[in-house]
């Protein structure tokens, strides 16, 4: 066995430019999750709702007066949780208690492992996939991966020792349940389509600006966007949480950091619907009407590998600035629609969106038949 | 009691339209889009370099910006200092009778040349209701309601207890009060 | 280094399933039951079958686990002290010795006959499309024969269900 480390060890010189992209990668996905949107988003969320209900929102923790648009509030925000009493309430079941916002944070993190944010470029001799793990499962993984995190919910309800944490738990439980059978079937429409759960194959298929999934499979996208807020546990479908019925649902008996990893995952959850929308939905890291070849050809006067370091940056960002503009959708639709009822919720999911799923799979079919 | 009354149909029958729920959503959506985007071209045009007023968002960043008050505000009751560095105040005890919750006591006096003059003149603030009636009673125009909102309580009620020094304010800081007050729109000139 | 990780997927599993018939509370025994089959899973994408290793995460860790958890939660089962009877001893007993034989039978039969000669993976071993193809054309009668069992499974749960409301 000592032997087959050495051997895997020596593999190690080879290996190392991709080693590097990897690990350049993994911490740039890193990066931009925990760094950018899981502080940011909490600020957007504050600001967002506040102008669009006429208010001015958070703006008055200052540093020698300044406030910066009420930026600081992130900080403050991350001080009081960290120095806050971490409440575990008598009769909890404590191992569980602790275990649940780990298993809620960690998969809304992984999640993005296999969602592709910039093309496939040839960097000095090296060939790198601007994605942390090209699965040919693709987006299966995104689902098994959301899957997991319910269970962040439903132990956290159920080791609170709480009649509404044990709801919140239960409600979680169930309305998961409903809504990933129903995301799974939306999805199908685009697998067909494409020919391909690789979502990396999704991508560059959408080159075309009118081979973008929104205009191949628009039934497909509504019903999937509907899902996905539902996945996401925010307002129109928020009953695991409902502040009206249930304090805060499942994270009822959570305070200082487990609050803000329960906080936090529901801040990545959003940008990894945004970033599955954009690549399945939106065309990914592609500009309308503008080829990868085009684009190296524009940048060609900076030598051939500064033009590809050019067009992955140009990829990347369009690919960041099309997620945050989703985001700003998903807010938009949070702040303007009240809360289903629990009955409403599990009405969608089975006797609407399911049936639709289906014929939409049946369309889709159908039409491809037909045009092949 | 009789009269008309409509019956309100709580149980809505929603249109297909409505049912359908996607054309609502993107109506709700719009409405609140468009209230975002208002409010953030006129909160970024009042941040560089507009006016405050240039924001379409009514709330104001209070002790930063004091509010414009109407002229009919009633604030903390004032005496008036005429501008030749006397008490208008004659001490005819009329606005001690008018007040409702009596908080206002006058011992009254007489200067050298013969005109009268409040003594003592104590109004207790945490007795007050602000309700203006003594500027009604009064017939000198000697006590005003000012525009002063702020700092008017204390941990202590002796500390609101005002003597007559702490309620004499010069006649020229409440020219537009003065002013609204010689409109007479108040009772005692409509009787 | 992927003999590592085999070994310390495989001990976890067995770790895991131990400890789920062992523990007491049932919800914990859920959770174990769900690690079990996290490791499974872990096993199938080290032997290639990825498809199969995503499904038993989406399927079974993520939506039938999911399910046990909740009648868990719903009927607040919740540990109980009771005392084993007599005859119950017995009955495992007799249950852990069949188990054991059983699984000395199955030994012994490794041991003595000839295993089929592994053959090599191709690169699309265990994908999408081949497990499709596979499962569309080869087994196309077993398939649709296990869908519409399950098809009278899920009426009969429905009819059964409705009896009682």
């Amino acid at each position: 066995m000592g032997n087959v480390i050495m051997a895997d060890l020596a593999r190690i010189p080879e290996l190392l430019p991709s080693i590097i992209e990897m690990v350049a990668k993994v911490v740039f996905i890193f990066t931009m999750n925990m760094g950018v949107f899981a502080p940011l988003l909490g600020w957007v969320e504050r600001k967002q709702s506040a102008l669009m209900q006429d208010r001015i929102g958070a703006n008055r923790a200052d540093i020698l007066g300044i406030t910066a648009f009420g930026l600081l509030h992130t900080l403050t925000d991350a001080i009081k949780l960290l120095t806050k009493e971490d409440f575990i309430p008598r009769g909890a079941d404590k191992p569980l208690h602790y275990l649940a916002p780990f298993i809620a944070v960690v998969p809304a993190l992984i999640a993005f492992a296999v969602i592709p944010f910039g093309g496939q470029y040839v960097l000095w001799g090296h060939k790198t996939n601007l994605v942390i793990a090209d699965l040919d499962v693709g987006i299966l993984f995104v689902f098994a991966v959301a899957s997991i995190s319910t269970y962040g919910s439903v132990i956290a309800g159920w080791a609170s020792n709480n009649n509404w944490s044990l709801l919140g738990g239960i409600r979680v439980g169930a309305q998961m349940l409903s809504y990933e059978v129903a995301m799974g079937l939306t999805l199908v429409g685009v697998f067909m389509v494409y020919g391909s759960l690789r979502m990396t194959d999704i991508g560059v298929a959408q080159e075309n600006f009118f081979h973008w999934g929104i205009f191949l499979q628009p039934l497909g996208f509504i019903l999937f966007i509907t899902c996905a807020l539902a996945e996401n546990k925010r307002t129109p479908f928020d009953i695991p949480e409902a502040e009206a019925e249930l304090v805060a649902g499942y994270f009822t008996e959570y305070s200082g950091l487990k609050f803000a990893m329960f906080w936090m995952a529901e801040f990545l959850e959003m940008v990894t619907i945004s970033g599955v929308l954009v690549a399945l939905f939106f065309g990914g890291w592609q500009i309308p009407f503008v080829t990868h070849e085009g684009l190296v050809k524009f940048f060609g006067f900076l030598g051939s590998n500064f033009a590809q370091v050019a067009v992955m940056v140009v990829h990347v960002t369009v690919f960041w600035v099309k997620v945050l503009g989703w985001i700003f959708l998903l807010m938009l639709i949070r702040w303007t629609l009240p809360r289903f009822r629990y009955d409403q919720v599990m009405e969608l999911g089975w006797k609407i969106i399911l049936p639709l799923a289906l014929v939409n799979i049946f369309i889709t079919g159908a039409v491809m038949l037909m045009v092949m | 009691m009789s009269g008309t009354y409509r019956k309100v149909d709580r149980n809505v029958t929603l249109t297909l339209w409505e049912r359908l729920y996607l054309p609502e959503v993107i109506r709700g959506v719009t409405i609140t889009t468009r209230h975002f985007f208002v409010n953030f071209l006129s909160v970024t045009k009042a941040y560089f370099g507009g006016k405050p007023s240039d924001r379409k968002i009514m709330t104001i960043y209070y002790p930063d910006e004091k509010p414009v008050l109407p002229e009919a505000y009633r604030g903390k009751p004032v005496l008036v200092l005429g501008s030749d560095g006397r008490g208008k105040c004659v001490a005819c005890g009329l606005c001690e009778v008018a007040c409702p919750p009596k908080c206002i006591s006058i011992v009254g006096g007489m200067r050298e040349d013969g005109t009268r003059r409040p003594v003592t003149y104590k109004l207790n603030g945490a007795v007050c209701i602000f309700c203006g009636l003594c500027e009604e009673a009064c017939p000198e125009e000697a006590i005003v309601m000012s525009d002063r909102y702020e700092g008017l309580s204390e941990y202590d009620r002796k500390l609101m207890v005002y003597d007559k020094e702490a309620l004499l304010v010069p006649e020229e800081k409440l020219g537009k009060r003065l002013d609204y007050i010689r409109r007479r729109m108040f009772g005692k000139w409509n009787y | 280094m992927e003999l590592l990780i085999f070994y310390g997927l495989g001990l976890l599993a067995l770790f895991a399933a131990a400890a789920m018939i062992m523990v007491r509370q049932p919800v914990t025994s859920a959770l174990l039951l769900i690690l079990n089959m996290f490791c499974l899973s872990g096993l199938y994408a080290m032997l290639g079958a990825h498809l199969i290793a995503i499904l038993q995460l989406l399927v079974y860790a993520g939506a039938i686990m999911v399910l046990v958890l909740f009648v868990i939660m719903l009927l607040n089962l919740r540990e109980k002290k009771g005392i084993v009877s007599k005859h119950q001893i017995a009955l495992q007993t007799a249950g852990v010795a069949v188990f054991g034989v059983f699984m000395a039978v199955i030994a012994a039969r490794l041991h003595t006959s000839q295993l089929p000669n592994p053959k090599a993976v191709t690169a699309s071993f265990g994908t999408v499309g081949a497990v499709g193809r596979v499962l569309f054309t080869d087994y196309i009668l077993p398939f649709e024969i296990a869908s519409i069992l399950l098809l009278a499974a899920i009426v009969g749960a429905v009819i059964l269900a409705k009896s009682k409301v």
